[in-house]
C-alpha cells in the first residue's frame, strides 16, 4: 500500500477501476472530495510544432470550443509570417470523445479542405478519493480511459500513416457510390445526346 | 399555452404533443468484415465476435454510431492489447444524419407529422495486421 505523502497518519489504497472497492467508495459516503490527476501521456504522436491545443473535458461547450477554434483558424493578420493558425489538435478522453470528434466534424464542415489524423490510444487516470467520515483513509483510483487525439490541417498530411482522413471533397464521391454514379451516368446519357458544340467546350476545359 | 420567460419575451409551447420516433439511420452496405457496435449487445459477446473475424480475416471495420463510439474504440484498443502490439488501428470520423418522425399524439387534431433532421458523429476503426 502506497502512504500519501500530503498526510502523515491516514492510509492509501490503490485500486483498480474494477475491483469491488470501487463500490464502497460510491456507497459508504467518500464524500465527493475527490482531487483528480492525470497521468500526462500528453503528446500527440509524432508532430508537435506550435500547434493549437483543444482539450474537450465531458462539460465543455461545443459553443465555447468552436467559437475559440474557429477564430484562430480563420483570422489571417499576417504579422507573424504564416496567415493564421495552420494546424488545430482536438483531444478527449472518456465521455468526452464524442464532444471530441462532433467538434473536429463541425471544425471540418465549415472550413473545407481540411486534412484528419485520427489517433486513439488509453490515457491513465489517477483518482484520489477521501472519506470524510471515519478517520483518513485515502482511496487511489486507477483507472485506463480510451481516448482519440484529431489533428486538423490546412497542410497537407502523410496519406500513408494509420488513420489519416483526406478532405471531405475526395471522399464524398466514394462515399456516395451508387448516388453519385447514377448521377453521373445520367449526365453522360444527356451529353451524349446534346449537339457537338458543348462537347467541345467541355473538351477544353 | 403560453410561458413568460424572465427576459421578457414568451415562449410558446406546441398546442399539440408529437410523439418522438427515430429512423433507424442509413445502412450502409455491409461486408463480411464489417461489425457494427451498440449499447444494446453485450460488451464480451461483441469483443468476442470482433476476435473471431479478426482471426479468419486479415482486417476487419468497426463501426460506431453516437453513444457506440466510446464502445468501438474500446473494443479496438482491447483487439491491439490483445495481440502484443501486432495490430495497427486507423480511425476515420464521419457525420451521420438522423431524421426523426414527430407523430401527433391525438389522431382526432389534425396534426402534419413532421420531421427533424439532426446531425450525430460515428467513427469507423479499422483494425489490420500491417504487411511487413
Amino acid at each position: 500500500m502506497e502512504l500519501s505523502g500530503s498526510r502523515d497518519a491516514c492510509q492509501t489504497t490503490n485500486v483498480s477501476a474494477s475491483s469491488p472497492l470501487l463500490k464502497q467508495t460510491h456507497t459508504s459516503r467518500f464524500k465527493k472530495v475527490c482531487r483528480i490527476e492525470e497521468e500526462s501521456t500528453c503528446p500527440f504522436p509524432g508532430l508537435p510544432a506550435g500547434v493549437l491545443e483543444m482539450r474537450v473535458k465531458e462539460g465543455s461547450k461545443i459553443r465555447n470550443l468552436m467559437g475559440f477554434a474557429m477564430a484562430r483558424m480563420q483570422d489571417e493578420p499576417g504579422d507573424m509570417g504564416q496567415t493564421g493558425l495552420r494546424r488545430v489538435v482536438f483531444s478527449g478522453s472518456g465521455r468526452a470523445v464524442t464532444k471530441t470528434i462532433t467538434c473536429a466534424e463541425i471544425m471540418k464542415r465549415k472550413i473545407g479542405g481540411l486534412h484528419q489524423m485520427t489517433k486513439l490510444q488509453y490515457k491513465g487516470l489517477r483518482e484520489i478519493w477521501e472519506s470524510q467520515e471515519g478517520g483518513d483513509s485515502e482511496v487511489t483510483v486507477h483507472r485506463t480511459l480510451p481516448s482519440i487525439s484529431i489533428l486538423l490541417s490546412k497542410d497537407p498530411l502523410d496519406p500513408l500513416e494509420p488513420g489519416y482522413q483526406p478532405p471531405e471533397n475526395a471522399l464524398w464521391s466514394e462515399r456516395n457510390g451508387g448516388e453519385a454514379s447514377q448521377a453521373a451516368e445520367k449526365r453522360s446519357v444527356n451529353c451524349s445526346e446534346t449537339p457537338a458544340e458543348p462537347q467541345a467546350k467541355r473538351v477544353c476545359l | 399555452m403560453v410561458l413568460p420567460t424572465p427576459e421578457g419575451s414568451t415562449l410558446e409551447m406546441d398546442p399539440m404533443e408529437y410523439t418522438l420516433r427515430k429512423r433507424l439511420p442509413r445502412k450502409l452496405p455491409k461486408r463480411r468484415n464489417d461489425v457494427y457496435v451498440n449499447m444494446k449487445t453485450d460488451f464480451k459477446a461483441q469483443l468476442a465476435r470482433c476476435q473471431k473475424l479478426l482471426d479468419s480475416h486479415r482486417e476487419i471495420c468497426i463501426h460506431g454510431l453516437g453513444l457506440a463510439i466510446n464502445r468501438a474504440i474500446n473494443i479496438a484498443l482491447q483487439l491491439q492489447t490483445s495481440s502484443q502490439g501486432a495490430l495497427q488501428l486507423a480511425a476515420n470520423t464521419s457525420t451521420v444524419e438522423l431524421i426523426d418522425d414527430l407523430e401527433p399524439e391525438d389522431p382526432d387534431e389534425a396534426g402534419e407529422p413532421l420531421t427533424r433532421t439532426r446531425n450525430n458523429s460515428a467513427i469507423h476503426i479499422k483494425v489490420f495486421y500491417p504487411n511487413p
